[in-house]
């Protein structure tokens, strides 16, 4: 009877719960020019899919696909809900019927990671367990989460001089817990270099989201690139 | 047929070697992309010849090909434009045209407007039709894309006003257009060869198109319905022989729409290898013919069933069921000459055509396709559908079989 008592919080956790992006194979990555820290699984389909060039903040985006593999496939199953050659059908469609343009298709994790990191708005996908620099990675907000909610006062990290000086960068991942007024409840180091994780922490604490009807705990990547 | 077997051949081999990579380059920091299309088609038909070939030779005549450029100027400005040319039997006859060329500027995901050369928005694939390796089929079905009439809907001169809305409570999205503009038909497509059997030559043939496509994407996953309507207001100019005294020499030609319009209704399922996909088309065509001294009521309607299954990686199978019927009515001095046609089982006024594909994709460029076509009549009216009596000079036989060999590359 007992575990009936449950049923509530587990809802409220599938309802209002963010995910990581890494959950189910892949992440989702972003060049650093992207605001949003997530997206809604809506809205990156809609990308994908070359519907918006735009996420709700305003950040432009432009989607990199991988030509192959394990994780474009579980990309597309997951997210697109289309196989491999019915998406390029739909990109071809668009291209000559001049309603839209073909993404840039990669052939590696490796490349997408150095494209995205180096083009203004990129975003891709790839393999959760692949260690990433130089990107940040979006949260993906799954169905039912309070997509209104978004980051509203920013703070940036010191970056501490040593550490750039001897060119030590590296993306700090916190989890991140919001009140429901939507300012920084607490903030817990999930990975990344003890002194960035130090000084990320420091300014994340002062992040101010959009309010919403419920807690929400948002996993953020702050990358620091010695090399701006 | 040995011969044209093996040239079909030939050029696979050579679409084979075509170097089919997308290219791009930079103009001002933005990337121009360009890309581009061909296919090769040979039918063969056992009895009547089909759209304007010679098929029950075995006709290679059946050619088409067109490249684009596009352009991301902002994130929301989107500029392109692309030629297309095609020979079909005598149709076409290698005169380029420009397929589209249109800037696009989307302020909102629901509000984007087009403007230039735009595809006419009707049904699932009018604006798609000429880009074989998007379809299963080598010629989609006849009775709601008559590839023969190709240009009376392919594109406008004017504006699209488009977008599409994500529904609340999860009920999918409506995606709608609604456009104007000028249609212009050339002179080497169907209806225009079909009326030169009679010694009337157009000059020009086009007028005012105007319509809209509102289709929903369910929140069933995979499942699509529309609906389509378009009005039009057509003159067409040119020279002609009096029927009643054809010693009296070329006069001039005139007709126009009293009435021009088409509702179109589809849906389309696909999940996973399976897709499925059905149309209705309902065509009114009043027209006044000779100056306005005769009238010429044409009413078609036409469905398709569809389905396709895709077996392995590079190997998909379909088959449909395409129902095309017309009826025709003459008014005034020529209806003397030119009997009514008004009963749909009579094969001059129908056509029932059941069609099997093997698509074989040899690879993400390039496909072949493998087709049979058993056509119950011939359709011929004074609107036509893929049988003339020119290349017919013996008369129709009520059936025919036809076998299409296509292949296309595309980059």
């Amino acid at each position: 009877m007992k575990s009936y008592r449950l049923l509530p919080l587990v809802a409220a956790v599938v309802m209002f719960g963010s995910v990581h992006a890494s959950a189910g194979g892949v992440k989702i990555v972003a060049n650093p020019s992207v605001r949003a820290d997530s997206i809604t699984a809506a809205e990156l389909r809609s990308v994908f899919l070359a519907e918006k060039r735009s996420l709700r903040d305003g950040s432009h985006v432009e989607p990199v696909l991988a030509k192959s593999g394990m994780a474009h496939e579980a990309f597309l199953k997951r997210y697109i809900g289309k196989s491999d050659d019915v998406l390029q059908t739909h990109y071809r469609t668009l291209v000559f019927t001049g309603t839209g343009l073909m993404p840039k298709v990669l052939a590696s994790d490796a490349e997408i990671i150095h494209y995205v990191g180096k083009t203004k708005g990129a975003i891709g996908y790839v393999d959760s367990d692949l260690p990433v620099e130089g990107v940040k990675i979006l949260t993906i907000l799954q169905a039912g989460a309070n997509t209104e909610r978004r980051l509203i006062t920013r703070v940036e990290p010191e970056y501490p001089d040593t550490l750039q000086r001897l060119r030590i960068g590296g993306t700090v991942r916190l989890s991140v817990t919001v009140s429901p007024k939507g300012s920084v409840d607490s903030v817990q180091v999930l990975g990344g270099n003890p002194i960035l994780s130090e000084s990320a922490l420091k300014a994340v604490k002062q992040w101010v989201y959009t309010a919403s009807p419920s807690q929400t705990t948002i996993e953020v990547s702050i990358p620091f690139n010695p090399r701006p | 047929m040995r011969r044209r077997i093996v040239e079909l051949a030939l050029m696979c081999l050579c679409a084979g070697q075509i170097g089919v990579q997308a290219q791009e380059f930079k103009v001002f920091d933005r990337t121009v992309q360009f890309h581009g299309f061909a296919s090769q088609g040979f039918v063969y038909t056992d009895q009547n010849n089909w759209l304007t070939m010679h098929s029950s030779q075995g006709s290679g005549a059946f050619t088409d090909f067109g490249a684009n450029a596009s352009m991301q100027v902002t994130d929301k400005l989107r500029v392109g434009a692309q030629f297309y040319d095609r020979n079909l039997g005598n149709l076409g006859e290698w005169h380029p045209s420009l397929d589209w060329a249109f800037a696009d500027y989307r302020f909102k995901p629901w509000l984007g407007i087009r403007g230039g050369k735009v595809k006419t928005a009707l049904g699932l694939y009018n604006d798609t039709q000429d880009l074989d390796f998007l379809h299963t089929f080598a010629l989609l079905p006849q009775s709601i894309y008559p590839t023969d009439l190709r240009d009376a809907t392919i594109a406008h001169l004017g504006g699209d006003i488009y977008g599409s809305v994500s529904l609340r409570h999860h009920l999918g999205t409506i995606s709608y257009t609604a456009y104007a503009g000028h249609r212009s038909d050339s002179m080497h497509s169907g209806y225009p060869y079909l009326l030169s059997q009679h010694q009337t030559y157009f000059d020009t043939y086009g007028g005012l198109q105007y319509g809209g496509d509102l289709r929903w994407n369910t929140p069933v996953s995979g499942f699509l319905v529309g609906a389509s309507r378009m009005n039009e207001d057509i003159t067409g100019k040119g020279l002609t022989i009096n029927p009643f005294n054809p010693g009296a020499g070329l006069l001039p030609y005139s007709e126009f729409s009293k009435a021009d319009w088409t509702n179109q209704f589809y849906g389309e399922y696909a999940a996973g290898k399976l897709r499925i996909d059905a149309e209705y088309r309902r065509y009114v065509r009043d027209q006044l013919i000779f100056g306005g001294t005769s009238a010429n009521l044409t009413d078609v309607r036409g469905w398709y069933v569809a389905g396709a299954y895709r077996v392995a990686k590079r190997l998909e199978f379909g088959s449909y069921y395409s129902c095309y019927a017309i009826t025709s009515v003459i008014w005034g001095p020529l209806a003397a000459l030119a009997p009514n046609q008004t009963d749909t089982s009579l094969p001059a006024n129908h056509i029932y055509d059941q069609v099997v594909t093997a698509r074989i994709d040899l690879n993400k460029f390039w496909n072949i396709k493998i087709e049979g076509h058993f056509m119950d009549g011939y359709g011929n009216s004074t609107y036509p559908d893929g049988f003339y009596p020119q290349v017919n000079l013996q008369g129709f036989k009520p059936n025919t079989n036809a076998l299409v060999l296509k292949t296309s590359v595309n980059f």
